[in-house]
């Protein structure tokens, strides 16, 4: 064990979850991980919220909508609009810690620095096309019902085609981050999460049909342009947090092979593992 | 020392170490990287989907559908499909070659692989090349949308397959090297995109 | 030895940044009177159109376009200071680079609209309208990094466990209460008059002053900063 964590720290309290949380904030050396950690949770969890059920955006209203259908549209979620995306502008910096996080997760593998500031540049620039120009769209397009119909179906293709048909960020960012995984001699992930990463990859390529069909499975509200994309999206996000909570578990803040959680002891000879620790 | 070096496999590699321990307990649940498998599971239920939305599409309009098939060509589809399978057949040869030692042969294999799977590369453009000049392109009707979607996605997964060939023949050409268990690996993603295309012939070209 | 080389002449940058700034502030006519959303399209046609503030609006969002990220050297040179605190990991300063990324982006694409807007004048008022709706909302509502930064900052400075922190406490309660004030600018949606709307006191002025605050109390805080860190250097040099 490194010489480290040999300072002493004291018992971690039982009871209410405050002083756990208070316990933590001071004595526990992975605190920036988890805020880290809980920020990527709290803030997907905000985002379904705020996407699905207030704004109302998600699952996407079709292309094919007629102007005149498309003001009606942005009257029946007048509210929803105006106060979820007042709420997605106040978090939405939250982004830059939980890219600043996964970035860490390739400052941690063996490979190069480039990898961790290539992902954090993507990424944090993804915000405004991905996501905060339908914030802006959407707000301006409901802030005023009486608006020329044929401005607000421009508004209307600016916000949708913005938000999911910005592709090459998240594809060459999901890249960068495979390529990272399978080349880490770290064992920070697991090598089936790289080969995820291309999957995700995959699914900015599916998408691009959006930027073409008005209706059918390849429009931006499509079985297969949405739907069966916003499956492997989800599976990703779900995947990364378990993978990504299991590795600050792990974390020992060297530059060395991550050690394995005891549950994984099976992976590993018993001697290898007893000379590691 | 020279030679020991030269008998060992890359010292220090996880992929190697967690190889050679498998086979120190002589237990092989799979061939190549579990991890790989989980890829191919799960771009199996990805294509599966695919596939399904397809067949649906297809009964609500079986008319169309019918019509816009007679407009492939079978016989350049059969011509493909065959190609890909003696890829795979060559590439199995190479992973039998690797794990004789014989490596000059798995090489050759590996290099057979990429030649037919170049053919296919260019047996597909040729062939999108000459529907879009008949008139039918992407946006021309359904059936050709599911069916430039499904052929250009499975033609990405193609070129995908020439990086992980490449990393096949990186492994096989050093004596440092030579991680088994990696070409295995590849070899089973390329059996993948055969796979995948025997089906999407199937639909597309077969099914009526 | 630390290569330091230059900090100083990009923190001198901030001063001449204000500098412009505030001279392209007042040189738009829609800022020291801030343009009413109420406006009707004839009315923000009218404004664009008129003479007397067209050159005015065109030179200053021109201004405004040159130096929109001048922000960034500063922020980077937080950064560099936010490295020096006692932490375990990096993932502070990487996400200031991340706000550093995208905030100065934000204010560069109202500027953007701003500039369309004044293109055409004689557009329909219509389009006008909408290019001077996308370029308010898009300016005033958007504080999302802007939040970020000072909370992630206030963050930073609080986890700092130095004897001698890099920045003092009272620097990262300023930050939050600065994040606070910045928050009902996001809700210039809502109203068309009133302290939320984007002319109003709260979206308006509050928030613009924040901003303004922010960039003069970290600038000394950061001079400081940096100045003692030189310090630092040479007595360990010598």
């Amino acid at each position: 064990m490194s010489a480290a964590t040999v300072r002493a720290v004291p018992e971690m309290p039982s009871g209410s979850l405050i002083r756990k949380i208070a316990w933590h904030w001071r004595h526990d050396d992975k605190r920036e991980l988890w805020i880290g950690w809980w920020t990527l949770v709290i803030f997907y969890n905000l985002y379904g919220l705020l996407f699905f059920l207030i704004a109302r955006t998600q699952p996407p209203p079709p292309p094919s909508l007629a102007p005149s259908e498309i003001v009606q549209w942005f009257d029946d979620r007048h509210y929803g609009l105006l106060y979820g995306y007042a709420f997605v502008s106040i978090v939405g910096g939250a982004t830059a810690i939980m890219n600043a996080t996964l970035a860490y997760t390739m400052r941690r593998m063996s490979v190069s620095r480039a990898f961790a500031y290539s992902y954090l540049v993507i990424y944090a620039l993804a915000t405004l096309p991905g996501m905060l120009i339908m914030g802006v769209a959407c707000t301006v397009g409901a802030m005023r019902p009486d608006r020329d119909p044929e401005l607000m179906s421009w508004l209307y293709d600016f916000a949708f085609l913005s938000f999911e048909g910005t592709m090459g960020v998240f594809l060459i960012g999901s890249l960068v981050w495979m390529v990272a995984v399978l080349l880490d001699e770290n064992r920070v992930f697991p090598k089936w999460f790289g080969y995820l990463n291309l999957c995700n990859a995959l699914t900015e390529v599916v998408v691009a049909p959006a930027w073409i069909f008005k209706r059918g499975v390849f429009a931006w509200d499509g079985a297969i342009a949405w739907w069966i994309n916003m499956a492997v999206f989800v599976t990703y996000t779900t995947v990364f947090l378990t993978l990504l909570r299991k590795m600050i578990v792990r974390e020992d803040f060297g530059s060395g092979p991550l050690p394995e959680l005891e549950s994984d002891h099976a992976l590993e000879p018993a001697g290898a593992l007893g000379a590691a620790r | 020392m020279t030679t020991v070096a030269s008998a060992e496999p890359r010292a220090g590699g996880p992929d190697e170490r967690a190889g050679a321990q498998e086979r120190a307990r002589g237990v092989r649940f799979v061939p190549g990287q579990p991890d790989m498998w989980v890829f191919v599971l799960f771009e199996a239920l990805v294509f599966t989907s695919y596939f399904t939305v397809y067949v649906i599409r297809r009964t609500q309009s079986p008319d169309l559908f019918l019509q816009s098939q007679a407009h492939l060509d079978l016989r350049v589809g059969v011509f493909n499909t065959l190609v890909l399978l003696v890829s795979s057949w060559a590439v199995a040869r190479c992973v039998q070659a690797a794990r004789e030692g014989s490596f000059s042969a798995a090489l050759n294999n590996a290099y057979l692989t990429m030649l037919f799977g170049f053919v296919f590369l260019v047996s597909k453009v040729l062939e999108w090349a000459t529907e879009i000049e008949q008139g039918f392109g992407f946006t021309t009707d359904e059936f050709f949308s599911f069916y430039y979607f499904l052929t250009a996605i499975h033609f990405l997964h193609l070129l995908i397959g020439f990086v992980v060939l490449g990393v096949a023949v990186y492994e096989i050409r050093s004596p440092a090297r030579r991680s088994q268990e990696l070409v295995e690996t590849c070899a089973t993603y390329w059996h993948t995109i055969d796979f995948f295309w025997v089906l999407i012939f199937a639909l597309l070209y077969v099914m009526r | 030895m630390r290569r330091a080389d230059g900090e100083l002449i990009l923190l001198w940058t901030l001063p001449v940044l204000g500098l412009i700034w505030l001279s392209a502030f007042l040189l738009f006519p829609g800022f020291v009177q801030p343009m009413s959303p109420a406006m009707s399209a004839e009315e923000v046609a009218a404004f664009y159109r008129d003479p007397e503030n067209l050159a005015r609006i065109r030179y200053s969002m021109i201004l405004f376009n040159w130096f929109a990220v001048g922000l960034i050297p500063i922020l980077a040179l937080i950064v560099l200071q936010i490295r020096r605190m006692a932490h375990r990991t990096p993932i502070f300063s990487y996400a200031i680079i991340a706000c550093a990324a995208g905030g100065p982006t934000i204010f560069l694409m109202a500027n953007l609209f701003w500039l369309l807007a004044a293109f055409r004048p004689e557009r329909d008022p219509q389009q006008t309208l909408m290019f001077n709706d996308l370029a308010w909302v898009t300016f005033s509502s958007q504080v999302g990094f802007l939040i970020a930064q000072s909370v992630i900052l206030a963050l930073a400075i609080y986890l700092d466990r130095h004897e001698r922190p890099v920045f003092r406490p009272w620097v990262a309660h300023f930050n939050l209460v600065v994040a606070v004030l910045l928050i009902p600018a996001a809700f210039v949606g809502l109203a068309m008059e009133g302290p939320i709307a984007w002319d109003g006191l709260l979206s308006f002025w509050v928030r613009n002053i924040a901003i303004g605050l922010w960039i003069v109390v970290m600038g000394l805080v950061l001079a400081q900063a940096i100045t003692r860190q030189r310090a630092e250097d040479e007595a360990m040099a010598t």
